[in-house]
């Protein structure tokens, strides 16, 4: 026999997702549109996760990540796949490659992702 | 009735030998698997190994600009340096099981995937471009070697060879001259212990010679001379029917570890006596790929006792008196010959060193540990005495490079089928420096008639135990002819 329970907390919860409130006192002309099927919903649209009121769109990408993933891209010292950063930047260096040694203080540092770019992707 | 005392001053010392082992790069345990695939092994591969022809192409063809894969340009005269890859359409592949039409393997496995429509294609991190012309053979390479080419890609694109480079022979180390008498080393494969064909007495005379029981005082004084003992893989065969996957029954149980309780018995005999090497092999209780790891002690523990008993990784390299040997239980041998041809294999052995690499198909059609920083199968210098156990017959040559070195090689034959044993003996003739001899004793064990495909033996000794005759040859092979 089914619960008397509401149905309504059978099915999961929405999130309350405050919009952030256009700048400028001009209505912006592109509207996002409004299908019937949709009914209110934005699924062509997700709205960006909001954290501390500003759009959080970087996902732990930082300049000093930009020169990480070029290291992971260069040829020269080999697949990145597999390995990672820090054994990869010191089996170029034992193999005389030569590779930046900015990459290896900031792999040193601990503030940056240890893994390469493909790591978990592949 | 003389006394049977023992007589102190007439023992028989064994002589002794220097040890060196230098397996520290063929072992796994530091290595952590961190998901990687092969692409990582091959770039080391790669890297060592262009370095190095980098700096032999000056002298080969010192005209030639060096260019990459992707620099080619059509007409130009350039050389190239790569690893191959040989395009086989033999070769079984995982695909052939989903592909929907008939393909070109057949039903019946071949024992040698080689076809005439095979090409080579170089490939490095660029790219990679096919190869074509007469002046490289596909049937003499493998996937896996790496080589610098010269030669120019014409307008069909493919890169027309005009010559090759191999890495040529490492540099050595000079042979040590030793004064005294000679020191034997006896090396053996192939036991095949718990086979329905090995006859356990077999190699119980080979250990009764070794240890000295055999023979009256001049067999012992040869036997005296041994000081090391190599057991170079398959030393057992656990039944094959065993192993299927399915719960064993308390009486299997027991079949499963008879074969190596036995060996276990024998090789504490040899143990007793003098030092030992054991090395695993395709057959044996150890690891699949290369580089096999060592047997587990505890699956000896009679012999592990003694610490004269060291049981080693394949392939395996040690130095007994500066001496260096290098060699492995066949697998990379056996690999070579089903993917390329040779006149004999003491032929495929020579390749090896000449692109010096132990196990070029290694990990393309050969079992190996994805290694990342390194590939701990190229071979950086000579070894003065190269084997390769499990063959089919016992072959020996004597391997000259360019720079002086000079290389013992030796085909191990299997033990269970040849009753055939090989001593290796070192003996500098100090007189004469250019008589550097390594000579080879071959020490048969079958009960029937002396083979005749050996020339110039000699026949030393008789022995006559429990009606089962021991024929002792001497192959002198010396080691300036």
């Amino acid at each position: 026999m089914a619960s008397s329970g509401s149905v309504k907390g059978f099915f999961r919860q929405r999130k309350n997702i405050t919009k952030p409130k256009p700048k400028s006192s001009s209505s912006s002309s592109k509207k996002s549109p409004h299908h019937p099927a949709t009914f209110g919903a934005d699924v062509a649209q997700p709205a960006a996760l909001i954290s501390h009121g500003s759009p959080d769109l970087k996902d732990g990408y930082d300049e000093h990540e930009d020169v990480l993933r070029q290291f992971d891209m260069n040829m020269a010292y080999g697949p990145c796949l597999g390995m990672s950063r820090l054994a990869r930047w010191e089996r170029a260096h034992s193999l005389g490659l030569d590779p930046p040694k900015d990459v290896e203080g900031l792999l040193r540092s601990g503030k940056v992702r240890l893994d390469c770019l493909w790591d978990g992707r592949v | 009735m003389e006394s049977m005392d023992i007589d102190p001053e007439n023992h028989l010392q064994r002589k002794q030998s220097l040890y060196n082992s230098m397996d520290e790069k063929f072992e796994i345990q530091k290595e952590m698997y961190r998901g990687q695939q092969y692409s990582q092994i091959y770039f080391a591969r790669l890297h060592m190994m262009r370095t190095l022809l980098y700096s032999l192409v000056p002298n080969w063809k010192p005209h030639l600009p060096v260019c990459t894969v992707l620099g080619l340009e059509e007409g130009k005269e350039c050389i190239i340096v790569g690893t191959l890859y040989k395009q086989m359409k033999l070769k079984p592949s995982i695909l052939d099981e989903y592909s929907k039409e008939r393909s070109a393997t057949p039903l019946v496995k071949p024992h040698n995937f080689m076809h005439p429509d095979d090409h080579l294609v170089l490939e490095d991190e660029s790219g990679r471009v096919k190869l074509g012309g007469t002046m490289i053979t596909p049937s003499v390479f493998v996937t896996g070697v790496v080589v610098a080419l010269h030669g120019k890609e014409t307008s069909a694109g493919y890169f027309l060879v005009q010559d090759v480079l191999d890495a040529g022979l490492p540099p050595q180390t000079e042979l040590p001259l030793i004064s005294g008498e000679d020191k034997y080393v006896v090396f053996v494969s192939g036991l095949s212990i718990g086979s329905s064909t090995c006859n356990p007495l077999q190699f119980q005379l080979l250990v009764d010679h070794i240890t000295g029981h055999l023979g009256d005082e001049e067999e012992q004084g040869i036997a005296a001379k041994i000081v090391h003992v190599v057991i170079a893989g398959n030393s057992v065969e656990i039944p094959h029917g065993l192993l299927n996957g399915q719960n064993l029954a308390s009486k299997d149980q027991s079949r499963l570890s008879e074969p190596i309780k036995e060996l276990d018995i024998l090789l504490t005999q040899v143990a007793a006596g003098l030092p030992l090497d054991i090395m695993p092999g395709p057959n044996d209780p150890a690891n699949f790929a290369l580089p096999q790891q060592p047997l587990n002690r505890c699956l000896f523990p009679g012999s592990s006792a003694y610490n004269t008993f060291r049981s080693c990784s394949n392939p395996h390299s040690f130095e007994l008196d500066n001496i260096s040997f290098l060699g492995t239980s066949g697998q990379n041998i056996d690999d070579l010959e089903k993917y390329s041809e040779a006149k004999d294999k003491l032929a495929f052995m020579e390749r090896t060193l000449r692109w010096r690499h132990l196990a070029p198909t290694a990990p393309n059609t050969l079992g190996c540990y994805p290694f990342t920083d390194r590939d701990p199968f190229l071979i950086e210098s000579c070894p003065h005495v190269y084997f390769a156990g499990n063959q089919e017959k016992y072959e020996t040559r004597l391997l000259k490079g360019s720079e002086g070195q000079l290389v013992r090689l030796i085909c191990i034959p299997k033990f269970c089928e040849t009753g055939v044993a090989v001593v290796v003996s070192s003996c500098i003739f100090s007189a004469c420096s250019k008589f550097l001899g390594l000579r080879t004793v071959l020490v048969n064990l079958k009960m029937k008639t002396p083979p005749t495909e050996l020339q110039n033996r000699d026949l030393a000794h008789v022995y006559m135990h429990a009606h089962m005759c021991v024929y002792v040859y001497m192959c002198v092979c010396p080691y300036s002819s």
